[in-house]
């Protein structure tokens, strides 16, 4: 098909970075925000602005929390048709009561997995989810939108299609594709040195895309070839190669099995009934046993398993804010005695390097100057998939005009949607959430269709606006929509004043952050497009002169 | 770079130039069926072969993943630049299969 290696990899470069390009544009954006995502949960629900809070005590705040939470009637009815018989009125047997916090959350997240009666097969759990106020134990509404890590982070991996993880498989395709595009750029461009160094940001818009499009390729090279390896890796045995469920199903089983016997933390419940023991003194003495060992002492995830068994065990993982691998050093107590189990050992070296790998990835650690690396990174990545657009249509759109070819408009309009337009469904999502009532019901569905409505809104708008390009001219909808995204980041930044009262001299007066930090960020992007908005309309009209100038020639 | 508008070169067969659009969904199948196929392979022998070896469950499962991705974006690669497509399906889909053979083989000897 291709006569040379160097075709058949420009080829790949062009088509498959094309047409997952736009999936890779939302990855990267929104893995970017997502290393600010409790940030914005904190600007998006003003109730949280507090303090970041360690894992409260298990007696005063997690266990009335956990006994009042049961899984959502949505829950109830999904898993209606895997059981024989009627569905119970409470769900009482439960397989675990788990919470997590990291030294960014304020909130604490619960969760539940129940066993469930005469379900068809054995084993089937329902779960439910709950985030309290550590002070009090107060439960906050469940359809409050977390929209950094309720709905950023999702899109980030997963695209918010759920549908037999339908958007996780084409997030992890784009991913591969992602590395094979870096793979084929190398091969395409082996003066890879000296584009290192070359930007001509005044030479014609073609060159300059490139070379945008090189920069920002090469620059973050590795960050880009680790963050799509690695963000496979963190699904590969759950979803992407998931041989312990299915294949080797028999082969994980018995390793379970062993595992179970060696740590002596049973897999199944006894089926006699037990107490519980302390957990408060349990969490304390993991901490102390932490603290002996030199490391950071605070919990990070606390589960309880086979509650009220006799097989109950209580399990306190350490949150790694002193490392980048993602580690656990979890402690185990036998639940109905609090007589400690086990240990966990130190990590294999295949486990330090998957903790390492994973950890690079998701972060959880304390760098405030790391995690904005990560976001330019992120952005790097983000512009480098928009000059590949650009340089696309650049390359494309006089030749398709004279053909009278629609390609290159067609291409252009996705990416106006894909680039600007997918920063002003994200502005739109920041602006309805602090328009819509307070007490509004399933608030969070409402700013999630702020989100879609947005966007298709700006792909109509791409598209209605893109006659130009098919007469080898530049779509308007880039500037409008520039002017757009500058006016609605204000807009949000205002919105924040007027329904809060927590405006940026009063947030950075006193310190707090993850407001300020997002208001800012706001302010910065509005101040960007408005600028990109004037140059595209300087440059509009300079083109205008000059067509004006050249038609008596015409004439 | 309009590359899929050039003519196809004198030394591929001739099925090739008949029908370029076939050629190149077979190929695009290849590179996305075949590489995963091969890859899945891969990962279960991987696994298996190195729980046998006395390797956990977990870490062996990691380690194989690690492998399989990177085998796959080659896989990937190699299918959209090799000369002769049959060739390059019946090592990817041939390969896979005996790979995931070697797998459940691994797990029948071990259980």
């Amino acid at each position: 098909m291709f006569t040379t290696f160097r075709q058949a990899m420009a080829w790949l470069h062009t088509w498959f970075g094309l047409v997952l390009g736009f999936v890779l544009m939302a990855a990267f954006f929104f893995g970017a925000l997502s290393v600010f995502d409790r940030e914005f949960d904190r600007w998006a629900i003003p109730a949280t602005r507090i303090e970041p809070q360690p894992m409260p005590s298990y007696e005063r705040v997690l266990r009335p929390a956990f006994e009042r939470m049961q899984p959502t009637r949505a829950a109830v009815d999904a898993m209606r048709g895997q059981v024989d018989g009627p569905m119970p009125a409470r769900f009482d047997t439960v397989a675990y009561w788990s919470a997590y916090t990291t030294h960014r959350d304020p909130v604490v997240a619960l969760f539940a997995g129940y066993e469930v009666p005469n379900a068809r097969h054995a084993g089937e759990q329902i779960y439910a989810e709950a985030t309290v106020d550590p002070r009090d134990g107060r439960v906050l509404p469940d359809d409050r939108l977390k929209v950094g890590s309720g709905f950023f982070y999702p899109m980030h991996y997963g695209l918010t299609l759920d549908w037999k993880n339908l958007g996780i498989w084409i997030v992890g395709f784009s991913a591969l594709v992602m590395l094979a595009a870096l793979a084929s750029g190398v091969v395409m461009h082996r003066r890879l040195f000296r584009e290192f160094f070359t930007f001509r940001p005044g030479k014609a818009r073609l060159r300059s895309a490139l070379d945008l499009h090189n920069l920002t390729g090469v620059v973050a090279l590795p960050f880009h070839f680790f963050f799509a390896l690695t963000g496979l890796l963190i699904f590969a045995a759950t979803y992407y190669f998931p041989l312990g469920h299915t294949q080797l199903h028999e082969l994980h089983d018995r390793a379970a099995a062993i595992e179970a016997q060696q740590t002596g933390l049973p897999h199944q419940r006894a089926g006699v009934a037990a107490g519980l023991a302390d957990v408060d003194a349990m969490v304390a003495q993991a901490r102390q046993r932490w603290e002996d060992k030199g490391k950071a002492g605070d919990v990070g995830f606390l589960v309880l398993m086979h509650v009220g068994d006799a097989n109950g065990y209580v399990s306190v993982y350490r949150a790694g804010t002193d490392r980048i691998a993602l580690v656990g050093d979890g402690i185990h107590f036998k639940a109905s005695s609090g007589e400690l189990i086990r240990e966990d050992p130190p990590a294999t070296a295949v486990a330090r390097m998957a903790e390492f790998l994973t950890g690079l990835h998701l972060q959880h650690f304390r760098h405030w100057l790391l995690r904005w690396l990560y976001v330019l990174g992120g952005l790097a990545g983000a512009v480098c998939i928009a000059t590949g657009f650009v340089f696309f249509v650049e390359k494309r759109k006089r030749q398709h005009a004279a053909r009278g070819s629609q390609g290159a408009r067609v291409v252009d309009a996705l990416a106006v949607a894909s680039v600007t337009g997918m920063a002003l469904a994200t502005l739109g999502i920041l602006v309805a959430n602090r328009l819509l009532p307070e007490d509004l019901a399933a608030r969070g569905d409402w700013e999630q269709r702020a989100f879609w409505t947005t966007w298709v809104l700006a792909l109509l708008h791409a598209a209605w606006r893109s006659a130009p390009v098919a007469l080898g001219l530049p779509n308007p909808a880039w500037r409008e929509q520039a002017w757009a995204i500058s006016a609605l980041a204000i807009a949000a930044a205002v919105l924040n004043w007027a329904t809060t009262g927590d405006h940026l001299l009063r947030t950075l007066a006193s310190g707090y952050w993850p407001v300020a930090g997002v208001d800012l960020a706001l302010l910065a992007v509005s101040a960007i497009a408005g600028l990109v908005a004037h140059r595209l309309r300087l440059r509009s009209r300079v083109r205008a002169a000059q067509a004006h100038a050249a038609e008596p020639r015409h004439a | 770079m309009a590359l899929a508008h050039a003519p196809a070169p004198a030394s591929a067969p001739a099925s090739q130039q008949d029908h370029p659009r076939l050629a190149l969904v077979a190929r695009i199948g290849a590179a996305v069926l075949g590489g995963y196929g091969f890859a899945w392979g891969l990962v279960a022998a991987a696994t298996s072969l190195l729980v046998a070896a006395g390797m956990g469950f977990h870490d062996a499962e990691f380690l194989a993943s690690l492998v399989g991705v990177l085998a796959m974006l080659c896989a990937f690669l190699w299918a959209i630049a090799a000369r002769r497509l049959w060739r390059v399906w019946a090592v990817l889909a041939g390969g896979g299969a005996l790979l995931a053979g070697v797998g459940s083989l691994v797990q029948a000897v071990l259980g």
